[in-house]
């Protein structure tokens, strides 16, 4: 049982990566998914597979949730709340999406307003029982709810349930009982923090999914069953973790971001591959690009994910940033004359004008082979001829709009969607107080490589790394995820008038929660815990992330926890107010239990220069040049390149633009450097 | 502008009489029945004889006033080669970027619930003539306010005097402000020695002193009423505090740890976009940086002027009503007449009432804001907002009215209150023109209730901006969203759970209020209720509001919203009053510093919106669905939609 399986169901394509732990070997394929059920594509590709006997592993990213909820299929929900509340999630939080758009019509929350129900109880901002809850009217309500038959999960937030959840727990324990076939989801459990509509709307979200999702991954284990694959699976989880089957129906809010985790988790594999401790990665396909950054070998998490603008989920996810830019993205001319570059696709149909499948848009791709940079003979490894006269003729047509020469205009295609992709990476980076000097870009996705010389330089970012097999790269992260539990409460505590008793009783029950979720899960070893907490000032509304490093809070003790928090305020905003108060708002921990990794095959030394395979005569902003092209598979490890230069590969091309250096790692990355005269 | 000698004091604002901006120079002296009367430009006297001279529609090509410090600005230079669209795309996107990057920053320092919770401010670059060459979307009251804002405040420093490190605060809502508590940072950016702009930030300090915790006095009649008043002074000077200013301004205010934490906040935002936008000018050049400006402004303008192209010409008036200014019970109007010649428009509030003795009068600023927040509701959003885009809009605002405040004048609540009434009467006024384009009127109340008092669980004064805001107005193809803030601002409401942890009360509910949507083709959204229940404590509390009178007006047929209202019970009681019955107020909407005694109640309600096109055409699967939901009642389907079950 000494192979990985990682798979990624898509909605075209279901992606296989498999690691054969003897020979060190990855295999990456693909297989058409159905997308009425998605097992079928995975047992289609399982068959492609000689060595599917000795898979001991099969790690699935699935859209089962993200569909759900986009799609606005999942289960038809009944919310329970305290009495006077049960309109928060229609009235939400009363901004708006964008500016001067009248034309903008507020989302609706997963759940109707005629299957919203309150209870009367109240826990005040103290954690105090206010008015007490009435079993007695529990039960009736859920009775109530039994002669509704369209209703198939019940979401129960009661104020404050996060300083005292002994109502929401009453609560569960009494629907449990009255009603045993309906999924049932309280906030305590989903999202114990506090803003009670983020906690709703997230608690309202795993109750519409637990019925979908909990039937699919039964018939996935059955399907998987009967065609005689008898390894565990696990589902990727949106922290970058990994759950059992079982427990993911049973948390299917986890399972919302599953897919598009990969290629964080494959950085961060990077970032460990390479020693690199501030690693921000850049993944451009034919129609998007993500962006996310991997610090001290840690994924970055959000808590602001929106199924759609204003309809928050507040789990801890890996935080993606994702724009409209990719090789098929149009460059068009707006109102006022100037260039646009995307958010509009011309997709993989009809594709970029020189895919020659009657696409007639200017693309980034169409520029890029205009430039010289794309080989037309070489691009998908020579699977796909390209139609360099289609992209001349429809960069052509956009030249004469603006007055231009053809290739000027494709320069200007191609600068306009970098300086879109430096807009996403000034977002993940300076927007956050991160310098982007001190990170180095990790470029994969087919398209990226083109671009990298080029956003180092945008940017001032000092290294980058081309990975092996870019275009395939994220679906390596699937393969690299280790499971994992993140656990938060809401508990304020300042520091004028600290109680350490409290905080470690906090901490401690998030500490055992973690781990009795892992063991459940069957994972008893080498399991790393984290602590964190969330701080600020007193007054403050947003708090600072900070590493807990105490082993107990004590009176002694937390005059440098009060000290590290200043200069953490320094750090991020450039100021701090020494002496103000400082509040504890949310503690945090995660477990994760480590598993073994794949590791990569080494490359074969040479000391001897690398040859180039041609020469190119190729476009820059300060004018053409020739410039060599070399050949990725020939080159080795120990060799460099100096830009300008073209190093081609089979899904991919990488520019190395004059000023930078590429060195190639032993695992075959390729590593780009800038250099003095940059 | 009429300073003392010693330069210390204004000793008069000096207004042009016919479009209200502050004349700085000689200005041009004209009589008008046998008085002289001081205009900013030859244009003004022009446009006050034809107004006069005409009850219909003329033309008068607009020339924008020409500020003083534009004489003595460096000339563009003349253009060897077209704009560099690139350039332009890179650089606007990029000074958008920062100032993005200055409003988290805020967002995430600041102390006060209304910039942290509510995002009461907005961030921006402006070059050294004044002009917002960038902004992000924050607050659109204050990115419509900015350019006038900064335009004035340029006027009055001497540039000279600028060092690097500087920063300069600013409040005066007579010198192109909007009201106290909006406080402006300006930050000189500098490269080799040479100004190139500022950067910029607004937002909204909750207590600043005056006659009630949180500024929105009901009943104020003077400026000095409202908080403190500060001209425009250097909080730092060379990245060093002025340590004087800030002492005088935290004995001013009630919360002084709150406010000293939201200035620190605003002081590290500038800094962040001084130094951003310094590499950036470092990266490309004074010349390329200056020069893009100038391209971006002049794109803005000729994306601006395409769009008011389509609309035809004409003259196109609208009005409101504002039920009461808290001191006297009667109404003043808030009139508009647009006039579209070719590709620019001229918007004239000339028809408007006089000044109100209580706080209701907008600023210049607030009234000029206003139109260009109505406008771009109806022109195409992706237009750079900057100050290009407003060079074919011309405001003529006249002094001493309730759209121009004279100084002493009170004002707090024409940035929240007024300001929506005219953005919504510029977007109706427009409906005659672009019917599909526009909306019936919102809400167009923040609600605005104020409280503070002494918190029981720790020794600190606490006090509170809370923003409620109702529906929006039905509009074409679709029903108006419930619950969204007033065009002015882009607040988000205090959750319960953080409201509560703050603030000694307990909120009993926040729900919809059904049938408040007017009715209509597309029916007006709904506004929604809550009462809060004082649980330890005295807590002192004043509101600026409307619409508990005047309903939220409707378009083509449509039904108004419906109203709000603040009423309250006492511990003890079970009678809802009104404030005017219970306190003996003049106004339930505007009011200053009622008790709330633990055990009170005050139940706030927020209007709806009003409704769109006949009511008889509304789709009748909407109804029923409406029926279903509650969002109308049984009865009131019957009655206004004529509603039957099959």
């Amino acid at each position: 049982m000494r192979n990985v399986l990682g798979v990624d169901v898509g909605g075209t394509f279901t992606d296989f990566v498999a690691y054969d732990a003897e020979t060190r070997k990855v295999s990456v394929w693909k297989e058409l998914s159905t997308p009425a059920d998605p097992v079928t594509g995975i047992i289609a590709g399982l068959a492609r597979y000689e060595d599917r006997q000795s898979v001991g592993n099969l790690r699935i990213g699935t859209t089962v949730a993200t569909n759900a909820v986009l799609e606005r299929k999942g289960a038809v929900v009944a919310y329970v709340t305290t009495k006077g509340f049960r309109d928060v999630p229609f009235i939400q939080r009363g901004n708006r999406k964008a500016h001067y758009d009248m034309s903008w019509v507020k989302p609706k929350p997963l759940v109707k307003r005629r299957h919203c129900f309150e209870l009367d109880e109240r826990i005040d901002a103290y954690g105090r029982v206010v008015t007490p809850l009435d079993e007695a009217q529990v039960r009736r309500l859920a009775k109530e709810i039994a002669a509704m038959p369209e209703i198939e999960a019940v979401a129960v937030c009661l104020l404050f349930c996060y300083l005292n959840p002994e109502h929401e727990l009453r609560t569960r324990e009494i629907l449990a009982d009255e009603l045993p076939d309906k999924a049932l989801s309280i906030s305590y459990d989903v999202l114990p923090k506090w803003k009670e509509y983020e906690r709703a709307s997230t608690t309202i979200a795993d109750a519409y999914l637990k019925p979908v999702v909990g039937r699919q991954l039964k018939a996935m284990r059955g399907k998987l069953n009967s065609a005689g694959v008898k390894a565990p699976a696990v589902i990727i989880t949106s922290n970058g973790g990994e759950m059992t089957l079982e427990a993911a129906a049973d948390a299917p809010v986890q399972m919302l971001l599953s897919g598009p985790t990969g290629g964080v988790i494959a950085g961060r594999f990077v970032a460990e591959d390479l020693g690199i401790e501030r690693l921000v990665t850049i993944d451009m396909g034919g129609t998007s690009t993500d962006v996310s950054t991997v610090i001290g070998k840690k994924e970055s998490f959000t808590t602001a994910f929106e199924i759609e603008w204003g309809v928050p989920i507040q789990i801890p996810m890996i935080d993606i940033r994702t724009i409209g830019a990719g090789g098929g993205s149009i460059a068009w001319i707006d109102k006022g004359g100037m260039l646009q570059v995307g958010p509009q696709s011309a997709g993989a149909t009809p594709g970029p004008a020189c895919y020659g499948q009657g696409g007639g848009d200017a693309t980034v791709t169409d520029a890029n082979l205009v430039l010289g940079r794309i080989n037309p003979e070489n691009f998908l490894g020579g699977r796909m001829k390209l139609d360099k006269a289609a992209a001349h003729s429809a960069i052509a047509k956009l030249a004469g709009s603006l007055g231009q020469e053809i290739e000027e205009a494709a320069l200007a295609i191609v600068r306009i969607v970098d300086n879109n992709m430096v807009g996403a990476l000034r977002s993940v980076l300076m927007e956050r107080g991160l310098d982007p000097r001190d990170f180095t870009l990790c470029a994969f996705g087919g398209a990226t490589p083109l671009h990298a010389s080029a956003l180092m330089r945008e940017m001032g970012i000092p290294r980058a790394v081309v990975p092996i097999h870019p275009a395939q790269f994220s679906a390596y992260g699937f393969i690299m995820t280790n499971p994992r539990v993140d656990r938060q409460r809401t508990a304020q505590l300042v520091s004028t008038r600290f109680d350490a008793e409290r905080a470690n009783r906090i901490v401690d029950q998030l500490v055992a929660e973690s781990l009795a979720e892992l063991r459940a899960q069957g994972y008893k070893q080498d399991i790393e815990v984290h602590r964190a907490l969330e701080m600020r000032y007193l007054g403050q509304n947003y708090e600072l992330e900070l590493p807990l490093t105490l082993e107990r809070f004590a009176a002694g003790t937390t005059a440098k926890l009060w000290e590290s928090f200043h200069e953490a305020h320094q750090a991020r905003f450039g100021f701090s107010t020494p002496g103000e108060i400082i509040e504890i708002v949310n503690f945090m921990v995660t477990a994760v239990a480590r598993t073994a990794k794949p590791a990569l095959a080494e490359i074969s030394v040479s000391d001897s220069p690398a040859e180039p395979k041609e020469s190119r005569f190729v476009w820059f902003i300060d004018g053409p040049r020739t410039i060599p092209v070399f050949e990725r598979a020939h080159l080795r490890s120990g060799q460099s390149v100096a830009g300008p230069a073209l190093i081609e590969e089979d899904a991919s091309v990488t520019v190395l633009e004059k000023g930078h250096r590429l060195a190639i790692h032993r695992h075959g990355h390729l590593i780009i450097d800038a250099t003095q005269e940059a | 502008m009429r300073f003392s000698e010693n330069g210390f004091y204004i000793a008069k604002y000096v207004k042009c009489a016919n479009c209200g901006m502050l004349v700085y120079g000689a200005g041009v002296e004209k009589p008008l029945q046998g008085k002289i009367q001081i205009y900013c430009s030859d244009w003004c006297v022009e446009w006050a004889r034809l107004r006069a001279t005409h009850d219909g529609f003329f033309r008068l090509p607009i020339v924008q006033p020409k500020p003083a410090i534009e004489a003595t600005a460096r000339p563009n230079r003349p253009r060897a080669s077209p704009p560099d669209m690139v350039m332009m795309n890179i650089l606007d996107s990029t000074m958008v970027s920062i100032c993005r990057e200055m409003g988290i920053l805020l967002m995430k320092t600041s102390y006060s619930t209304i910039f942290n919770e509510g995002l009461d401010f907005t961030c921006a670059l402006a070059d050294t003539k004044g002009d917002m060459i960038a902004c992000a979307e924050f607050c659109p009251t204050m990115i419509g306010g900015m350019p006038l804002l900064i335009k004035t405040c340029a006027q009055e420093i001497p540039f000279e005097t600028l060092e690097e490190g500087d920063i300069i605060l600013h409040n005066d809502p007579y010198r192109g402000g909007l009201h106290c508590p909006e406080h402006t940072f300006f930050k000189p950016f500098f490269v080799e020695g040479e100004l190139i702009g500022f950067a910029v930030c607004i937002g909204h300090i909750a207590e600043i002193g005056g006659m009630v915790p949180g500024a929105f006095c009901g009943e104020a009649t003077e400026i000095f009423h409202e908080g403190m008043r500060i001209p425009p002074v250097k909080i730092q000077k060379r990245g060093r505090d002025v340590e004087e200013v800030w002492k005088l301004l935290l004995a001013n205010c009630r919360t002084p740890r709150q406010n000293y934490g939201d200035l620190r906040a605003m002081i590290g935002c500038v800094n962040l976009g001084v130094s951003r936008i310094t590499e950036i000018v470092n990266k490309y050049g004074k010349a390329v940086f200056n020069r893009t400006c100038e391209d971006l402004m002049d794109y803005s303008e000729r994306r601006m002027r395409a769009e008011l192209a389509g609309f035809a010409d004409g003259k196109y008036g609208f009005s409101d009503v504002i039920e009461n200014d808290g001191i006297e019970a009667k109404p003043y109007t808030v009139a508009i007449d647009i006039y579209v010649q070719g590709d620019e428009i001229v918007a004239d509030y000339d028809r408007s009432s006089v000044q109100a003795k209580g706080p209701i009068n907008a600023t210049l600023g607030v009234a000029t804001g206003a139109v260009y927040n109505g406008i771009l509701h109806i022109t195409d959003p992706s237009i750079p907002k900057n100050s290009g885009a407003f060079r074919p809009i011309r405001v003529v605002s006249p002094p001493g009215r309730v759209t121009n405040v004279d100084y002493p004048g009170p004002l707090v609540a024409g940035n929240t209150e007024t300001h929506p009434r005219l953005a919504n009467i510029t977007i109706g006024a427009m409906g005659a023109c672009v019917p599909q384009r526009v909306m019936a009127s919102e809400s167009c109340t923040g609600t605005n209730f104020v409280f503070g008092g002494n918190h029981p669980d720790h020794e600190e004064y606490f006090a509170c901006y809370d923003i409620m805001s109702g529906g929006w107005g039905g509009r074409y193809g679709h029903d108006g969203n419930d619950c969204v803030i007033a065009i002015n601002g882009n607040c988000r409401f205090n959750p319960t759970e953080v409201f509560e942890t703050r603030f000694p009360f307990r909120v009993e509910n926040c729900e919809l209020v059904p049938d408040s949507g007017g009715a209509g083709r597309w029916r007006g959204g709904l506004g929604y209720r809550r009462t809060l229940l004082a649980t330890a404590v005295p807590i002192t509390g004043s509101q600026c509001s409307d619409r508990h009178e005047v309903k939220p007006w409707p378009i083509f047929g449509g039904a108004p919203g419906g109203n709000g209202a603040t009423l309250i019970r006492k511990a003890g009681s079970s009678e809802w009053k009104t404030v005017r019955e219970l306190y003996g107020k003049i106004s339930s909407s505007k009011y200053a510093n009622i008790t709330i005694e633990p055990g009170d109640r005050i139940m706030l309600t927020a209007p709806g919106g009003g409704g769109y096109g006949d009511p008889s055409a509304r789709d009748r699967a909407a109804i029923a669905e409406d029926v279903k939901e509650g969002y109308v009642s049984r009865e009131a389907a019957i009655k206004r939609y004529a509603f039957s079950e099959e």
